[in-house]
């Protein structure tokens, strides 16, 4: 059985009366020109990628004037791209992976069974999302060291193994689905991890999906630990190389751009691909039977 | 015979006694057992340092390649960190730093406090360095109050006036050499126009700049030996008005009121036509500002001439597993020949007096003798946060001076007594 | 006795299924408790630790007990910062909600170019905080797109009236599409013969979302909030940039997070920062439990 489900999209119901279609065409104008408003940023870092540094410091310009590819060029060759977006590929794919067990077990865990100090347990959960990271700097990095962690790739996917935001995630749409499922498998005499593999999983495409996204997007772009505790150039991801066009006073905009460019490609693909499952009726197909 | 032996005897167990205590001595010290001599030191230290440009780290990338062809035994590893104190500090605590590394002469203070820097003077006698050279102003930046040396300035950068040429010829004005000058020149720049959609001059919200006036006036944040704050002065006062004032009388505009993010980028955007900042603005306009013509001055006179330095040393780490290679690449990095390339490239200038600068630096070199180092005492960070906000607050009409002025001096005070916790 | 026999030995069944679903549960969450424990827990039980006494970089310093806390109490940058940030969360918070449900509900229907749309609403999220940061600062400068657009002179992030709102808006904004992507999941979860059933007794779309969507939205109301109050009580970024670590001007910008980095990496006082931080986390975590409770009835199911 696959774990995830696309049933057949609905239909759109189509405008009968003018009135209707009037109506709907400014509706779609409307939210065409809201999503104009929010690609403009990308609109405008494609349009400075494509630009020389001092036409890119004057005013606002969407278009530029003599558009090239150099910036490209540079981006590309000014550091390790290749090596940089490996590791940055690597940590994300690992990362989303672990989470994704980790936190639908947990979830469930969380939302199905009952255990002693299951809801304080849970507040602990809620807890460490209460923890900026400047306080933790120092005792994480203490560790790390103390543990030989540190310039390893092993440390930072320690430290990211599971999210917080993930697991509860997972443990509020699992209390969405109805109990009936699970009376069916425990009646067919399946023990808890099977009822978790073969009837919650499957039931929590959406949810996976966003997990998936979210964690995918969220070590793609993140700056911070990475830098703090990958240490070895040969171990950077692609934010830290970015960085690397950042000045304090002489930012090198059309290469940051570019640079920025590129890495979202693959977030915006995740995205996309994992957004199909975000389509209503999958709870609905499981209900008859 | 008698009398000769016992000499003898006397005169051997003198030797004996000063050698142990020569070499009790010599273990007790942070240097290895023997003086090395630098070409037979070897090892892999870590350099760390942030990165202000991609053109400034392809100049360091330079410079340590030219100190491993010099000391082909000690491998150099270079890590650019952002953001640079919270990295340093954790690897300070962790215990592994790295070898070699930046210190702003701002927090210098403090991290000499915190016990993290490892003192040089038993280097610069057992290795004979001369550290003459320096600026004395820009060294005693990284000293403690008790003289002891923590680090050697790789570079600075005092303030200086930039015009803008066209302008300046429109309106028909020279450099102004005195505030009067200063306020005439402005005058004249909005009476012709010269400045169409700016303003004459570009004055940030800033200390950092401020305090260059204030030093003008003969006042200061602190007393000389650092252990009285005199902030609320006539002095600081005066020199608080006439920068403000400037502001007030639409001569001056801040970079927000000017549309951009500092006055260098109001300087190549032609906001203003005069700034007030340093060497860091000559390679800024020449990478992002081409077509714009601007010359450089030394600031305009107080009372007295007073300018800031900029200043940020190379210094080694207490913790530091190699200090004989540390201290090898800290010499070479500060000596002669390593800031001669550092500073070929006219990004900062040279803190030795026996390195020449690149070409049309004069305005900034004017400064050594009197620039004062952009730092104060132990703890003062959270004053500082305390008097910027207060300023900008001043700016905004939301604040008077004198009670700008009143509240940092209590803030002041108050740190100092604390003993800058 | 065949009887007691039985329900004894129901009984025992009974008892050894809870054991046994006790022990799959604590199975479960270990590596997740294990790490939250090491990595967060424990950092915070430390900073409890380090809060009462003047702390270095290099370890303890003195014991001071209470002295930090009792600092706090004092300090006006202290309480300023707590102010903006509870007024940064007001703000925030139900705008990105809103909008993100609103963005989600949208999606969610059989409209044409739906992959389209939410790709779009979900753009901003998706780019980098550093770029939307430097884009903003780009936008909102003096004689910026926004300015050029609404024909004022107003520098939106340079003065002390306008700069925490300008930021509100800017993360409201890039945050909602987020929010728009849990909303998104928590509605696959609506069976559709619930819309049918509205359908049939023919409620409008309005009605339809008021009195059935968004009460069966509750778990996803519950996890949005808790994590949109407390990413807004946490903010840092783009308060920290803006300000250039000042907090300024005038203090507009100056968020609980942004005095706590002051003072831990700028100031080095890690005692007192650890003090800050406990206060902050009693905060925040006080402000968590309360939504539990009002939560909670609706999920113990």
């Amino acid at each position: 059985m696959a774990i995830l489900e696309e049933a057949a999209p609905p239909v759109e119901i189509p405008a009968r009366t003018p009135v209707e279609r009037l109506r709907r065409i400014l509706v779609y104008l409307l939210l065409f020109g809201v999503a104009f408003l929010f690609f403009i940023p990308f609109f405008w870092s494609v349009s400075t990628s494509l630009k020389t540094l001092t036409e890119s410091v004057q005013g606002f310009d969407l278009l530029p004037d003599n558009p090239s590819l150099k910036a490209y060029r540079e981006a590309l060759t000014s550091f390790n791209f290749a090596r940089y977006t490996a590791n940055s590929a690597f940590l994300a794919v690992t990362i989303t992976f672990a989470n994704l067990v980790l936190a639908s077990l947990g979830g469930y865990a969380f939302a199905r069974l009952r255990f002693p100090g299951r809801e304080a347990l849970f507040m602990l959960v809620l807890a460490t999302l209460m923890i900026p990271d400047q306080l933790r700097l120092v005792p994480v990095f203490q560790m790390l060291t103390n543990w030989g962690l540190v310039a390893t790739y092993q440390g930072y996917i320690l430290i990211k193994l599971i999210l917080a935001e993930n697991l509860f995630l997972m443990r509020q749409y699992f209390l969405t689905i109805p109990k009936d499922f699970e009376e069916a498998a425990k009646l067919d005499g399946a023990g808890y991890f099977k009822t978790y593999r073969k009837v919650m999983l499957p039931l929590a495409g959406p949810a996976l999906a966003a997990v998936t996204i979210l964690t995918f997007q969220g070590i793609w772009n993140e700056f911070f630990w990475p830098l703090i505790i990958l240490q070895d150039e040969s171990k950077y991801t692609l934010p830290v190389g970015i960085s690397n066009f950042v000045g304090i006073y002489n930012t090198q905009w059309p290469e940051l751009m570019a640079a920025s460019v590129i890495a979202i490609v693959p977030v915006a693909l995740i995205f996309l691909v994992f957004q199909r499952y975000f389509i209503a009726g999958i709870a609905a197909a499981g209900v008859k039977g | 015979m008698k009398r000769r032996m016992r000499t003898v005897w006397l005169v051997a167990a003198c030797a004996l006694f000063a050698s142990v205590l020569a070499g009790g001595a010599q273990s007790r010290s942070d240097v290895a057992a023997a003086p090395l001599a630098p070409d037979a030191v070897s090892g892999n230290i870590v350099l760390a340092h942030w990165a202000s440009s991609p053109t400034e780290t392809a100049l360091l990338k330079q410079v340590i390649q030219s100190f491993e062809r010099r000391y082909p035994r000690i491998q150099v590893t270079r890590r650019a960190l952002d953001p640079y104190p919270d990295s340093m500090l954790a690897q300070f605590a962790a215990r592994k730093p790295p070898d070699v590394f930046y210190v702003d002469s701002n927090v210098a203070p403090d991290w000499i406090k915190q016990g993290v820097l490892q003192p040089l003077n038993s280097y610069i006698a057992r290795y004979k360095f001369n550290t003459k050279p320096f600026y004395p102003r820009l060294l005693s930046a990284f000293r403690d109050s008790k003289g002891r040396i923590y680090g050697f300035p790789k570079d600075w950068s005092p303030l200086a006036m930039q015009i803008n040429t066209s302008m300046a010829a429109r309106a028909g004005i020279r450099a102004p050499q005195t505030w009067a000058q200063l306020n005439t020149v402005a005058d004249r720049l909005r009476a012709t126009n010269a400045v169409p959609g700016g303003r004459p001059i570009c004055l940030a919200a800033d200390w950092a700049r401020l305090l260059a006036f204030v030093y003008q006036n003969k006042g200061s944040f602190l007393n000389a030996a650092k252990t009285r704050a005199t902030v609320n002065t006539v002095a600081v006062r005066r020199a608080t008005e006439f920068y403000v004032g400037l502001l007030r009388r639409g001569l001056a505009g801040t970079p927000a009121q000017l549309g951009v993010g500092w006055c260098g980028e109001a300087l190549g955007k032609e906001k203003a036509a005069i700034v007030f900042e340093g060497n860091w603005v000559l390679p800024f306009m020449a990478e992002q500002f081409t077509s714009v013509n601007f010359s450089n001055h030394p600031m305009p006179m107080g009372r007295q001439k007073g300018n800031l330095a900029f200043t940020v040393s190379y210094s080694m780490a207490k913790d530091s597993k190699n200090k004989n290679a540390a201290w090898v690449l800290l010499t070479y990095l500060t000596g002669k020949q390593g800031m001669r390339t550092w500073t070929s490239k006219g990004l900062a200038l040279p803190s030795r007096s026996d390195v020449k600068p690149v070409a049309g630096r004069g305005p900034f070199l004017a400064a050594a003798p009197y620039a004062r180092a952009w730092q104060f005492a132990p703890g003062f960070n959270r004053v500082m946060t305390v008097a910027g906000n207060e300023l900008s607050a001043v700016f905004e009409e939301k604040q008077t001076i004198a009670g700008m002025l009143t509240k940092i001096q209590a803030e002041a005070t108050a740190t100092l007594r604390r003993g800058g916790r | 006795m065949a009887v007691e026999a039985t329900t004894g030995g129901r009984l025992e069944s009974a008892r050894s299924a809870r054991v046994k679903e006790a022990f799959v549960g604590y199975g479960f969450v270990l590596v997740p408790m294990g790490v939250f424990l090491v990595f967060f827990i424990f950092p915070i039980l430390y900073a409890v630790y380090i809060s009462f006494h003047d702390w270095g970089v290099l370890g303890k310093v003195s014991t001071v007990g209470l002295d930090n806390y009792s600092l706090l109490l004092e300090d006006d940058l202290f309480w300023r910062a707590i102010k903006n940030t509870l007024y940064y969360t007001a703000g925030v918070v139900p705008v990105q909600v809103a909008l993100g449900l609103f963005m989600a509900v949208i999606v969610n229907n059989a409209i044409r170019f739906r992959t389209f749309f939410r790709a779009a609403f979900y753009f901003p999220s998706l780019a980098s905080s550093a770029a939307i940061t430097a884009i903003a600062i780009y936008i909102l400068n003096a004689d910026g797109l926004v300015n050029a657009v609404t024909g004022s002179n107003q520098p939106w992030l340079g003065d002390s009236d306008t700069a925490l709102e300008s930021i509100m808006g800017l993360n409201a904004w890039t945050t909602s599409g987020t929010i728009m992507l849990f909303y998104l999941a928590a509605l696959q979860a609506i069976p559709t013969d619930v819309y049918e059933a509205a359908a049939i007794d023919g409620a409008g779309a309005w009605r339809t979302f008021w009195k059935i969507t968004f009460p069966l939205l509750k778990p996803g109301h519950f996890f949005v909030l808790v994590l949109s109050i407390i990413g807004s009580l946490k903010v840092f970024d783009q308060a920290f940039i803006v300000s250039g670590g000042s907090g300024g001007p005038n203090y507009s910008t100056l968020t609980a997070v942004v005095y706590l980095y002051q003072t831990a990496i700028q100031d080095v006082d890690f005692g007192y920062a650890a003090a800050m931080g406990v206060a902050l986390f009693a905060l925040i975590f006080t402000a968590t439990l309360i939504q539990r409770l009002l939560f909670g009835k609706a999920e113990i199911s």
